[in-house]
């Protein structure tokens, strides 16, 4: 017993110093030089992946929001985080015949422009899906007559 | 050969149960005797609890139902069974062990010995047991007298052959102050010597004590055993209690006396029962064989063994060289060499003298000079000349001696003897002198030495032979070819200590080319020819030195250092009181070939322990699925699923606990007599058992609580 | 140092660096770097989250972004939830991250270091702990950090990102320090998330090139210290039974996992990136004991939740960085010690002979994790804690509470109950319950490893060996027997009653 209290005596100081250390080390410094070298070479995605529409912030394209105008593609409210961005291809599909007819645009061009926008694989690992903001600035910008609110 | 091999280590059980073993047995129930098996208190605690149960099931509320007062006095039966089936074990093994310990006090070394007695000045031979001697008695060691124990020449010049304790196969000069051993045996002359240290009878006390379980120290390979048995029970206990606290807070209304059933059926019960048996009755297998260990530790190191240092003699070869050919000088034919060989060798009553006597038999040298014997002067071997002979005085011929021999030989020969067409020769007056011998003593007597005489003696070292020279009248004649004899199944030993990854090396006195022509016929490698007893000493330490394990026997009081260092060493009886003392076992036949037994033992004794443990780990999984689709059956039905041997509900966890306690007296044979195995090799012998007891002792319950199962169904 | 004075300066580092955080979060009202203004954390969080980050098992009681109901569009999150500012992601959560992954390295390589021919000591914590932060884990997590950033993981101490949605709407984008967080999160197997939600959130996970890599980065050190093994104690070979005994029941976890039922995952659940991956990342996440997330426990399956069980009662498969190799140690000496003892020799590992003494600390070392698992499982609902969170007493609600303190006895630290297990009750035991499942066993190891310095060693080989395909199948064989027959009635009345209920997800 005597021993082990004066290992812990002789134990504390190092111990103090290592800790301090590490946490300035860990804590501050190792972060905040990532963020240096992130806000310097990769600025967008460090900061949100913002998206702008018409030179302004609209949201993050990794982030969903709220569409509930039929003239959009809806994003899904039933996830872990309720903030996937994107949905299944199906889903959009399933979304085309609504878009429609509330905006007039046809039908085979709505499934070509999901068609285009499909992402998600990485290699062979994922399933297909389309980002929800994304599909739908590009019917904002492709469709000038049907999307006048919003130009 | 493997089977021969473990025949002889599977030893024959004869052992019933007697009254006595059944009543020791019911004894050892008593808890403050069973204090020593934790894993069977607890059984035996919760046969009390289980038997409360019974009586009075109102006393525990949501853990009992009164409708079952029956189920759960059968429950308590099975309970106390099994411990019971325990305590017999243990009393079995114990009483097996003490019946086999008390036969051996028969074996005790006991040599007649003749001791002087000086009375009033005069001398008088008195025949007493070795036993009874004391330090400073003097004895009296004639011509093939064994010496009873170590002792010091006083007066004479005699041969002794210390080939048994020694490994060396030449007969050894004593004369006044050097010693003798106890076990080595007088070849020629006489000895008037003291005795030097006192009979000792402690191998036997010591053995009888190792058998009493109640004093028999642990070994530490059983220390760590019971330390995974407790931390089992351990962790079964945590989890039946923790089960028993979810059923409470869950409601679940698990029946207290099928959680018990449970508890039970997952503790190492199997192993728990039979882990002192298994020890015991590996001690009992040693003395059986008439080995007497000192201590367990030593027979667990035993399966270790990496190298193991056999002499030649004793061990390999029989210990006597045998002729096995004549060869005759120039002049001479095989017939004159065989029938001088006979006729010197007659009154010669060594195993070599009588081979000599044999192969010219066999070949048909039978000397028509036969009779002559009769009249003979027979020259005795004496240590100064290290030869032997005999002077014949005429001789009629044709007729048999009447002494000399055996009376066997003498029978054998009246059938074999045919008189030469040319009839007898008479000797007449004239004599005639044979004599053999080492071929450079008898060098020395011959008038001339024929030009090949040391070709060919170099011929036969050669070969790895022993050369025997024969003269007549004082002419070398020929000479003999003598051979060592290879052991019954040595060979097969041999391979069987090989197989098992284990490195024989040959020791041996004899020349390098002798030794190297042995070591080749029986299939081992390494030897040390010319060895000096102090040379194990060496290689016992250059082994160690590489981290091996190395057994090796011994007997002399120069071995009594290496028999020390040595792991498992193991000292002839018949040897010196030092080597006794030095070695771990002592085997009481003096036969030192069994060491290989010996380490076949002890991988058997470790290869139970580890076998009876894994199948009673392995045996858990069945019961899971026996006991689980019942212990909350009232409240979880879905459980049923993992029913799968699809037991009757009622009858479910009774299966279970019979076949939990019925393993343990099935088992018990194995306990007794070993797991038996083929020589082969450590990963072999690992997957095996692994296969037999590991995925065995995972599927067996699942059959044998089924079929337990069936039968009380249609009870 | 031998091996007391190691572990004594291991844990005396370890609990200075966890005092400092509690400092940190305890008062993080006050400290800078906090743009949303969160107060500091209750005393009992505060307590039970620094030992949850110090002991590498990251079970949260809080959600990093916070109680942000204020705030436009935030409805997915909880209200009454404690919240950390971006100076206690950093300088609590993150630093003690680092320091328990280099930690477990550490004690990792000492107990290795007594089964080195020739070693001497158990090394220097001080010395071994600067190396391993600034040789291993910095350059990693620099490297990491970057490809995050560039996957589009945000690091940024700039406070929310409040903006207009297209159709008008105000947004809050909550974005932070996450992707140095997320490096060492999963590199050091910590497994703690910058969000609540974990690496289901889009900006912990933005894509499944972002998936992929933190499944990598999970497996990356637990599988190299297997290697480091063989390496270190100069026989590369030994490094085999290790390594394939952890992949071949991490083999079973997917197969127990995927098998039974295609699709994986619960119709209207989180699919982010597929059931597939979903699964995958489950059966990682535990059998590395990370314990980050990419899906909501709840929409799996009960055999998938099986199959986290068994990686986290085994521990091994390949285990968190460090202990996962020493826990494999230990089933390999058990395995030895009484498989092993049918070949007939006394059973020996690398050449040394296993003593009573080791098989007792195996056996302590065994026996620490059903104690801490099954005796807590019974006080949190006969002291009435689970009932006061909502949680039932049917098989899901055992499930949980079972889940929880494995996931924090196995430093795991994935859980059903997050924010909701913020009661006293739950922050006090899981905290007691994660220091002892992280020190115990490693000071009773470390002692393991210690004792065979200067050991009598055997260099015969004569004994079973340990690096053949057939020793590592019987390996793998003894622990899913020794732990389930542990564990297996918990088993049954959680995960696998509710797959014979035929519950298809049912949280």
């Amino acid at each position: 017993m005597v021993s082990f209290k004066r290992e812990l005596w002789q134990n504390s100081s190092p111990a103090v110093r290592l800790a301090v250390i590490s946490l300035v080390l860990c804590g501050l410094v190792f972060p905040l030089v990532i963020t240096g070298i992130a806000q310097v070479f990769l600025p967008s995605q460090a900061n949100g992946s913002l998206v702008q529409l018409h030179g302004k912030n609209v949201g993050s394209s990794l982030i969903a929001q709220n569409f509930s105008l039929p003239i959009f593609f809806h994003p899904r409210n039933d996830s872990a985080s309720g903030v996937d961005p994107d949905i299944t291809v199906q889903d959009a599909y399933s979304q085309i015949t609504r878009i429609s007819t509330a905006t007039g645009i046809p039908m085979d061009m709505l499934q070509q422009i999901v068609d285009q926008n499909e992402e998600g694989t990485f290699w062979i690992f994922g399933t297909q899906y389309v980002n929800v903001l994304r599909l739908n600035l590009v019917l904002i910008q492709t469709n000038n007559s049907a999307y006048k609110a919003f130009q | 050969m493997s089977t021969r091999l473990s025949k002889m280590i599977s030893v024959r059980r004869t052992t019933l149960i007697s009254r006595k073993v059944l009543i020791d047995s019911l004894v050892r129930l008593s808890p403050l005797r069973l204090i020593a098996n934790p894993v069977m208190l607890i059984v035996e605690i919760t046969f009390f609890i289980v038997a409360a149960m019974a009586l009075d099931p109102e006393a525990f509320p949501r853990l009992a139902n009164s409708s079952l007062q029956i189920f759960y006095g059968e429950v308590a039966l099975i309970l106390l069974i099994t411990a019971w089936f325990s305590t017999l074990s243990d009393a079995l093994a114990e009483s097996q062990a003490k019946n086999t310990a008390n036969s051996l006090r028969r074996l005790e070394m006991e040599v007649s010995s003749k001791k002087i007695l000086i009375e009033a000045g005069s001398r008088r031979i008195v025949p007493t047991p070795s036993r009874d001697l004391r330090t400073g008695d003097l004895i009296l060691l004639e011509k093939n007298d064994t010496v009873p124990i170590d002792a010091q020449v006083l007066e004479g010049i005699a041969m002794v052959d210390e080939s048994l304790l020694t490994g060396e196969s030449t007969a050894v000069r004593k004369a006044p102050g050097d010693d003798v051993i106890g076990g080595s045996q007088v070849l020629s002359d006489t000895l008037t010597a003291k005795i030097t240290v006192n009979p000792d009878e402690t191998f036997i006390n010591q053995m009888i004590r190792m058998v009493e379980s109640s004093k028999r120290p642990k070994t530490p390979n059983e220390q760590a055993v019971t330390i995974v048995l407790i931390g089992l029970t351990a962790i079964f206990t945590i989890l039946i209690g923790a089960l028993l606290g979810v059923s409470l807070v869950l409601s679940l209304a698990a029946d207290l006396s099928v959680l018990i059933a449970l508890y039970v059926c997952l503790l190492p019960t199997t192993i728990g029962a039979l882990l002192p048996s298994i020890g015991l009755s590996g001690i009992s297998r040693l003395y059986k064989e008439k080995i007497v260990a000192k201590s367990g530790r030593a027979v667990e190191t035993a399966g270790d063994t990496d190298v193991i240092l056999l002499d030649k003699t004793g061990t390999i070869t029989v210990g006597n060289r045998q002729a096995v050919e004549f060869l005759p000088f120039l002049g001479f034919n095989e017939r004159d060499v065989g029938e001088a060989a006979f006729l010197a060798s007659w009154h010669d009553d060594t195993p070599e003298g009588r081979s000599l006597i044999r192969l010219a038999y066999e070949d048909g040298f039978v000397p028509k000079e036969m009779n002559a014997l009769d009249a003979s002067e027979v020259y005795e071997f004496s240590a100064s000349t290290r030869t032997s002979g005999v002077k014949l005085a005429g001789g009629t011929g044709f007729m048999l001696p009447k002494s000399g021999g055996t009376g066997r030989e003498r029978g054998r020969l009246r059938r074999k003897f045919e008189p030469h067409v040319e009839g007898g020769v008479p000797i007449g007056s004239d004599e005639t002198e044979i004599i053999k011998g080492a071929p450079d003593a008898i060098k020395k007597i011959v008038k001339s030495v024929p030009g090949d005489y040391d070709k060919v003696v170099q011929e036969i070292s050669a070969a790895g032979d022993t050369a025997m020279a024969l003269s007549r009248n004082r002419e070398a004649i020929g000479i003999v070819r003598l051979r060592d004899v290879l052991k019954p199944d040595i060979r097969e030993k041999i391979m069987a200590v090989k197989v098992m990854g284990i490195r024989p090396v040959m020791i041996t006195g004899d020349q390098p080319l002798t030794a190297k022509s042995i070591a080749a016929e029986v299939g081992i490698d390494e030897y040390q020819p010319e060895a000096k007893p102090e040379d194990k000493y060496d290689i016992v330490k250059r082994e160690q030195a590489e981290t091996r394990i190395v057994a090796m026997i011994g007997d002399g009081t120069n071995d009594a250092p290496a028999l020390a260092m040595a792991d498992v060493g193991l000292a002839m009886n018949s040897g010196t009181q030092a080597a006794k003392e030095a070695a771990n076992m002592v085997d009481l036949e003096s036969n030192p070939a069994k060491i290989i037994e010996v380490v076949m033992l002890g991988k058997q004794l470790l290869m139970t322990r580890g076998a009876v443990t894994t199948f009673s780990i392995a045996n858990d999984v069945a019961k899971y699925f026996a006991i689980m689709p019942v212990l909350f059956a009232s409240t979880v039905p879905e459980l049923k699923a993992l029913n799968v041997l699809g037991l009757g509900l009622n009858t479910a966890v009774l299966s279970a606990l019979i076949f939990n306690a019925i393993i343990i007296p099935l088992l018990i044979p194995l306990a007794m007599r070993g797991v038996t195995f083929k020589p082969s090799g450590t990963m072999t012998l690992f997957l095996k058992n692994t296969m037999i007891y590991g995925i065995g002792g995972v599927i067996i319950p699942f059959v044998g609580i089924k079929l337990i199962d069936v039968a009380i169904s249609l009870l | 140092m031998d091996w007391k004075e190691y572990f004594l300066a291991a844990l005396i580092v370890n609990i200075f660096q966890m005092a400092l955080a509690f400092v940190i979060f305890a008062f993080q009202g006050v400290l800078p770097l906090n743009p949303q203004g969160f107060p500091g954390l209750s005393w009992d969080l505060a307590f039970m989250q620094v030992i949850s980050f110090g002991t590498n098992t990251n079970l949260q009681h809080y959600s990093g972004e916070g109680n942000c109901v204020q705030l436009p569009n935030c409805t997915a999150l909880r209200p009454g939830v404690p919240g950390l500012s971006y100076l206690s992601q950093m300088m609590a959560v993150q630093f003690l991250q680092f320091t328990s992954a280099a930690t477990g390295i550490c004690v990792a390589v000492a107990m290795i270091r007594g089964f080195i021919i020739h070693s001497k000591d158990s090394g220097n914590f001080y010395v071994d702990f600067t190396r391993t932060l600034t040789r291993i884990l910095f350059p990693l997590c620099f490297v990491a950090s970057l490809v995050f950033v560039g996957l589009g993981v945000p690091q940024t101490l700039t406070g929310y990102q409040i903006t207009k949605t297209v159709e008008g709407a105000a947004q809050t984008i909550l974005v932070g320090p996450v992707a140095s967080l997320a490096s060492i999160m999963q590199l050091g197997t910590n497994g703690g998330g910058y969000y609540g939600a974990n690496s289901a959130y889009p900006f912990q996970n933005p894509n499944p090139a972002s998936d992929v890599f933190q499944i990598f980065l999970m497996l990356l050190i637990p599988t190299t210290l297997c290697f480091v093994f063989g390496q270190l104690i100069g026989k590369k070979r030994e490094t085999r039974p290790i390594l394939w005994g952890a992949y071949a029941l991490f083999a079973l976890d997917l197969l127990i996992a995927f098998t039974p039922n295609f699709p994986v995952v619960g119709p209207g659940m989180e699919v982010r990136f597929g059931g597939f991956f979903s699964v995958f990342w489950t059966v990682v996440t535990t059998a590395a004991t990370t314990g980050s997330v990419n899906t909501s426990l709840s929409g799996l399956y009960p055999l998938v939740i099986l199959s986290a069980f068994n990686g986290m009662l085994i521990q091994a498969t390949p285990g968190g960085k460090g202990v996962g190799v020493m826990y494999m140690v230990m089933f390999i000496v058990l395995t030895v010690f009484i498989v092993g003892l049918m070949s007939g020799r006394t059973p020996e590992y690398l050449g040394l002979k296993i003593t009573a003494r080791d098989v007792k600390l195996v056996m302590i070392a065994f026996l620490v994790h059903p104690v801490i698992v099954l005796v807590p499982t019974v006080l949190a609902y006969s002291t009435g804690a689970a009932g006061a969170i909502g949680v039932g007493t049917n098989s899901i609600g055992f499930t949980k509470i079972f889940y929880e303190f494995t996931s924090a006895a196995a430093n795991n630290g994935s859980d059903f109950l997050g924010a909701t297990a913020n009661t006293p009750f739950f922050n006090i035991s899981t905290a007691i319950v994660m220091f002892l499942g992280r020190f115990a066993p490693i000071g009773l190891l470390l002692a393991l490893g210690g004792s065979m310095i200067n050991r009598k060693r055997l260099t015969t080989e004569a004994g079973v060996r340990t690096d053949s395909p057939l020793f590592a199948l019987i390996l793998v064989g003894s622990i899913l027997v020794l732990v389930l027959l542990t564990f297996f009635p918990f088993l049954a009345l959680g995960p696998i009653l509710e797959f014979f209920q035929g519950r298809v997800n049912g949280f």
